[in-house]
């Protein structure tokens, strides 16, 4: 017979070395020395010149008037009287709202058929989100490259599809710019759309799927019983991230339109930089950018609020 | 009500072979159990019956009728999955309800469905529940009430109890038992647990390697395997395998262990055997007992034991000791040995015992 092995027991490790008094000092607060880089960098960078900001919307900050006078709430009086404001917030919703609503449609759609695994699957996939990485600069000067008159080869190639001679101002004429600057965007931002609600997509578990088809459950069903519910806090997610970035819609216009023509184009962002950069109002520039945070803050309270509501499966 | 009939199957994954070659007739209402270690197909074989992978090779019949071509939800099947596979936005009632309103059953009648299969699960007070306010247990309740609300042809199980707790496996186990007795539906059942493979079959099939080992009804395959791979799958603890070899001696027949020569019951078949061939002689822990009597019992072989590992149970204690070299493990009562390193003499009971071919393993 083997002799069973023997398992040696360990020595016992003892109590925790003593420390001095600074080790000890040093040990408790080491955490803090840790976080302080942090801490000084968000102070500095962010703390400081938000405070500051809304030291200056108060004041009259101009570079050729000497002295800061105190003028109370004169520089928010001028912003909401202000028609030109008052259109680029009103642009902003609208313009973001229905960019967002159709790259979320379409993102979904694509999404959905991508889903399935198919030949060719991955370079298409890689093809889709190429947008994604391209500046939004350059984006807006592609379409306008695209759409201008007379070189862009759109009015041309609408010209040739309907037999009849079309000269459509897509950058100058009303409603087309709109539509312009639409496209511009759902072209960049659609893959996003996509990306995150096929992610979305593929975390739904498939034995949900190959339950419901045992129980002849059919596909548009199973879209409502499933797909849906389980896709919502993905789809919430992803138009919260979206319309945050929309209303801050800036770069596109900058390129494409200009923000003309006169005003038509002005977003808010827009309105801000021009008021701010171009005219040189800083403070009222800047009273205008704390009620554009304001209203921006009302939004995403509304969707964050929905979005930390909806409960996990 | 279905029986299922399948003939040369196959699945492949690429170059992956899951399934190679399955022959299978199910009778009407009896409940079968495949079973195997993972990777051997059972779980494949489950779904290509439900529709949910398409055979590469080979017909399914369910009632007579061929249904290869058939979507899964045309097969008249239910399934049960191992991760329950509930809707989590919808409640208990609509879980189980929702099978029978996709498919137009007015509601009244889906009610009256619904209030029968919780009456029968006994979870009516958790109707109004959803999924994630209910323990594993219950889940799994709530997926058998929604494949017994359809009162399909066939009901197919992958794995149900997997996920549950041992106590909680043995009471679920108990009552898919009891629910096959009330229903009496054709059951096909996929584990990779030998407790329930035999405590629940009509017939055992026993798969490794995409193939059919051996099938039956669980005693026979537990008392006549076919194989070491069948006779170490079932039975818990395991069978000992110990190699020896073949002495025949005109009408008698016994298997040399080095130092013992055990003598094999006579009037057992040794069909094909030779003399000197080297065997594996199987013995399941039941099958050895502490010796009582003065002498061994006909067909009994005694052994002085010295006994190295003691794992009592309560009810029973599991002794392992070594004979000609291999270990050995013998269930004995709780208070026939005390501790290691104890001798006692042991009965071998060689009337029960397995022997295989050591080199193909199969039974001789």
């Amino acid at each position: 017979m083997q002799p069973t092995a023997t398992i040696s027991r360990l020595k016992a490790a003892g109590a925790p070395p003593r420390l001095s008094g600074f080790a000890q000092w040093a040990d408790r607060h080491f955490k803090w020395l840790l976080v302080a880089p942090a801490v000084l960098l968000i102070l500095a960078l962010s703390v400081y010149p938000l405070l500051f900001s809304l030291v200056v919307s108060f004041i009259n900050y101009d570079f050729q008037v000497p002295g800061h006078a105190f003028v109370g709430l004169k520089n928010f009086e001028r912003v909401v009287f202000d028609p030109v404001a008052r259109w680029s917030l009103w642009l902003t919703a609208w313009l973001s709202g229905i960019s967002v609503a159709i790259e979320f449609v379409l993102g979904l759609l694509v999404a959905l058929t991508m889903v399935r695994s198919f030949p060719g699957r991955g370079v298409i996939m890689s093809i889709l989100i190429v947008p994604l990485f391209i500046s939004p600069v350059i984006v807006g000067q592609a379409w306008t490259l695209l759409l201008q008159r007379p070189f862009g080869p759109t009015n041309y190639i609408l010209t040739q599809l309907l037999g009849q001679e079309v000269t459509i101002g897509w950058m100058t004429e009303s409603p087309w710019l709109y539509f312009s600057l639409i496209i511009a965007d759902v072209w960049q931002w659609t893959p996003f759309m996509f990306v995150i609600l096929l992610a979305g997509l593929t975390a739904i578990p498939p034995n949900l799927y190959e339950a419901a088809e045992l129980d002849g459950v059919n596909a548009w069903q199973a879209f409502w019983a499933i797909t849906l519910p389980h896709l919502a806090p993905m789809m919430l997610l992803a138009l919260t991230f979206r319309l945050l970035d929309a209303i801050r819609m800036f770069d596109t216009i900058f390129i494409m339109t200009g923000g003309g023509p006169g005003t038509r184009t002005y977003t808010a962002s827009y309105y801000l930089y021009t008021v701010g950069f171009t005219q040189f109002h800083l403070s009222q520039a800047t009273a205008g950018s704390w009620l554009f945070l304001i209203f921006t803050a009302l939004v995403v309270m509304l969707l964050v609020r929905r979005l930390l509501k909806t409960e996990p499966v | 009500m279905a029986e299922v009939r399948i003939t040369g199957l196959h699945k492949r994954y690429g170059a992956f072979h899951a399934v190679r070659g399955i022959d299978l007739d199910i009778r009407d209402g009896e409940f079968t159990v495949l079973v195997g270690p993972s990777g051997c197909g059972k779980s494949t074989l489950l779904r290509t019956i439900a529709g949910l992978e398409e055979s590469s090779e080979g017909t399914i019949e369910i009632g007579g009728e061929v249904v290869n071509d058939f979507r899964p939800r045309d097969r008249d099947v239910a399934m049960v999955f191992q991760d329950y596979a509930l809707y989590p936005h919808m409640n208990v009632a609509k879980n189980i309800g929702f099978g029978l309103k996709a498919r137009k059953m007015p509601k009244p009648e889906v009610d009256a469905r619904v209030a029968e299969a919780a009456r029968m699960l006994g979870i009516t007070p958790l109707l109004g529940r959803f999924p994630r306010q209910l323990s594993g247990g219950q889940r799994q309740r709530v997926a058998i009430g929604r494949a017994i609300v359809r009162n399909p042809r066939i009901f197919l199980f992958d794995e149900p109890l997997s996920n549950l707790d041992a106590q909680l496996r043995d009471e679920m186990r108990g009552e898919i038992k009891r629910l096959h007795q009330d229903i009496a539906t054709t059951m096909i059942y996929v584990t990779h647990d030998q407790i329930e493979a035999m405590t629940l079959a009509d017939r055992i099939v026993l798969m490794r390697d995409g193939m059919i080992e051996q099938q039956g009804a669980p005693l026979d395959l537990f008392e006549r395997p076919a194989s070491t791979f069948v006779a170490g799958f079932l039975g818990s603890p395991r069978m000992s395998f110990l190699p020896g070899t073949l002495t025949l001696d005109g009408s008698a027949a016994a298997i040399r262990l080095s130092e013992a020569l055990l003598p094999v019951a006579p009037g057992r078949s040794l069909n094909g055997a030779i003399d000197g061939q080297a065997v594996l002689l199987g013995l399941r822990p039941e099958h050895l007992t502490r010796a009582h009597a003065a002498t061994p019992a006909q067909g009994t072989f005694r052994y002085d034991a010295t006994i190295d590992l003691l794992q009592p149970t309560g009810s029973r204690s599991y002794a392992t000791f070594r004979l000609a070299g291999a270990p050995v493990m013998a269930e004995l009562q709780a208070h026939d040995v005390s501790r290691p390193g104890e001798r006692l003499p042991i009965d071998i009971n060689m009337n029960r015992a397995s022997i295989f071919d050591a080199k193909t393993e199969r039974a001789i």
